[in-house]
């Protein structure tokens, strides 16, 4: 009688491990087929034959790749890209680290309207803001206006260089960057600088010695975040470098659309790809020295 | 000192002392949070700042470290002023109530901090971090980080790490908060030793009468950002300036009489009132409170109060009782001692107390 009243009541119960499967299955079977599928099949577009017409040939080999990593353009652009989205995501970490500290210490309302003025930038696109900065970097723009009026003869250009570019993609990136930045600033309490002060810490040094350290582990998701969204963006330099700044992005672009070499945007891809791992797993390692 | 409230009165007004707070005030837009504060603390004293929350005492301990800028006053530490000098060159050393351990250094390089900052020598510095931090018996947990660590062992670091540097003066803000009971008892025992050891004056902050009365020689009780009594724990338990003193340290009973020429009228008795005159507040100890169900002489010079007991309390050590008496509850407790039983609810019963342990204050 026991055994059957308890048949009825206890239910099927899944182990600690099928629960996990179960919850995780919906993500993966959305992840294979939405990324890890288009994958595979750039993988094995790159090792197609590409014909001037634009067509793929039949067979596979080993051409792109080897013209793509000994080529000096490619060399140069993979370089520069890199050197580049570093460049924005120092100058993002620069711009963004007072503001992100300032909002950690402020509360209430003040808090709030900081927290939407920061957040706000991300609900408009960034081809929006793109064009924003177009209206202030321009030849006739804001900027080249205001020099003017106090008396520069030829105010330097902002646009269609790399210039702009920087500029442009670092005010894009600060909202992440804050963010990002907020999240890390969880072991800041201000009683920690006290202490330090008290022992005898000058600002400064308190600011070194501690402030710093604290903060790391959201400089190092902010930098990750910023450098993966600036090697990866596209709309900004294709509109604020004018077609004049060469980067992985931009190039993959006019590969695939322009110059119909559908292998080589695949090779490029990959590279891209091959990056993201390289910083991901530098990123790791950061986190476990800091921690 | 025989008795201590002059020798206070005289030692403020030569302002001598090791530490002397003169003034000190700290305004903010809608209220004070410190009004006027004044107080010598003597070499090697250690004095609490007792008081309920809101009543200034870490407000005024901020400012003796330096981390709140006083609004107006001064603090002198051993003939030097040093209101406005930055926090980091006060000399002071701060425990607080969270610990504030650097989560991202061991305890070696926690303890040690101070001492970088000093530019003390290597040799000399591991020495006496090694010194500090078997002081507080952590030896062969120098490579542990804070947060493997249990509060109490945490608040001993913080101890360590504030003493390393020889500070001039020791604060203390609400250093046992954080702990359980038990580990609170320790802690506090551990805290007056080697503050004696090492003869340092020091600030404990706290809002806990017993961690007040227990541990420190001095006691500054504070209401409302105002100094309400300055005494040894003795003075202020037993002679309360204030309603607020009698009624923050130790339990009391309120007996709402009038006063007029010298003596008091209260609940059909009189007692002694000297300078009184209109509404009192009649004050007695709950403990001090004698009660029996038998007649009490009359002659032995004790204040009587008929009642009858309306609730009663089986404390273990103590039995506690309400005594309805002249239209106010009154509380009082019995030992059990003797194996005493407790009495019943409805038992008539009489309260006597010494005169002396009446306190006599104007009506609030």
């Amino acid at each position: 009688m026991t055994s059957l009243a308890l048949s009825h009541t206890e239910p099927r119960r899944l182990g600690p491990l099928g629960t996990a499967s179960a919850l995780l299955l919906p993500i993966a079977v959305v992840n294979a087929i939405g990324f890890l599928w288009p994958v595979v099949n750039l993988l094995k577009m790159s090792f197609r034959e590409a014909q001037a017409s634009g067509a793929l040939g039949a067979g596979y080999n080993l051409d792109t790749w080897t013209n793509a990593l000994t080529d000096s353009f490619t060399l140069e652009l993979i370089t520069n890209s890199v050197g580049v989205s570093l460049l924005i995501t120092v100058l993002t970490l620069i711009a963004s680290y007072p503001i992100a500290l300032y909002l950690h210490r402020s509360t209430g309302t003040w808090r709030t309207v900081l927290m939407v003025l920061v957040v706000a930038p991300l609900l408009t696109s960034a081809v929006v803001r793109t064009y924003g900065w177009i209206a202030i970097l321009s030849d006739r723009g804001l900027v080249a206006n205001a020099l003017m009026a106090l008396g520069m003869a030829e105010p330097p250009r902002l646009m269609f260089n790399l210039t702009g570019v920087v500029i442009g993609l670092t005010e894009i990136l600060m909202p992440y960057m804050i963010l990002a930045l907020l999240s890390g600033f969880g072991r800041l309490d201000p009683r920690l600088e006290e202490a330090a002060l008290t022992l005898g810490a000058s600002p400064l040094k308190t600011f070194w010695r501690v402030v710093l350290p604290l903060t790391a582990p959201g400089m190092a998701l902010g930098g990750l975040l910023c450098f993966v969204l600036a090697i990866s963006s596209f709309v900004t330099p294709k509109l604020l470098g004018g077609g004049r700044v060469f980067l992985l992005a931009t190039e993959i672009y006019d590969q695939a659309i322009v110059t119909l070499n559908w292998p080589l945007a695949a090779a490029l891809s990959m590279i891209v790809l091959v990056v993201f791992g390289i910083s991901l797993t530098l990123y790791a390692r950061a986190l476990r020295r800091i921690a | 000192m025989i008795h201590a409230e002059p020798t206070e009165m005289t030692r403020l007004a030569q302002g001598q002392g090791f530490l002397s707070l003169r003034g000190l005030t700290r305004r903010y837009d809608h209220f004070t949070a410190v009004d006027d504060l004044n107080l010598d603390v003597a070499k090697g004293e250690l004095v609490a700042f007792l008081g309920p929350s809101g009543c200034g005492k870490t407000t005024s301990l901020r400012m003796i470290a330096g981390l709140v800028p006083a609004s107006s006053g001064h603090i002198v530490v051993d003939g030097r002023d040093l209101t406005g000098v930055a926090p980091y060159k006060r000399d002071m050393g701060l425990v607080f109530q969270s610990y504030a351990l650097f989560p991202h250094m061991d305890i070696a390089r926690n303890v040690a901090f101070g001492l970088e900052m000093r530019k003390v020598p290597k040799a000399e510095a591991a020495q006496r971090v090694k010194e500090a931090i078997a002081m507080v018996r952590l030896t062969g947990r120098e490579h542990h980080r804070p947060a493997q660590l249990s509060g109490g062992q945490q608040q001993r670091v913080a101890l360590a790490r504030a003493l390393v540097v020889r500070p001039s003066i020791l604060l203390l803000d609400e250093p046992l908060s954080n702990l359980d009971a038990k580990l609170r008892d320790e802690m506090r025992t551990e805290i007056r030793d080697i503050q004696k050891r090492l003869g340092i004056t020091a600030i404990f902050v706290t809002h806990d009468q017993m961690e007040a009365l227990t541990i420190c020689d001095k006691v500054v009780v504070m209401n409302h950002g105002r100094l309400e009594q300055v005494g040894t724990p003795h003075e202020i338990y037993e002679h309360p300036k204030t309603a607020f003193v009698a009624g923050f340290v130790g339990r009391i009973n309120r007996l709402p009489g009038r006063a007029s020429g010298g003596v008091a009228q209260v609940a059909g008795i009189t007692v002694s009132a000297p300078g009184f005159d209109g509404p009192v507040d009649v004050m007695v100890r709950p403990h001090r409170m004698i009660l029996s169900t038998g007649p009490v002489p009359a002659d032995a010079g004790l204040h009587q109060l008929s009642g009858t007991v309306t609730r009663a309390t089986f404390a273990g050590d103590i039995l506690e009782y309400e005594v309805e008496a002249a239209g106010t509850l009154l509380k009082t407790e019995a030992s059990t001692r003797g194996g005493e039983a407790l009495l019943a609810p409805g038992t008539p019963v009489t309260l006597s107390w010494r005169p002396q342990d009446t306190f006599v204050y104007p009506a609030s």
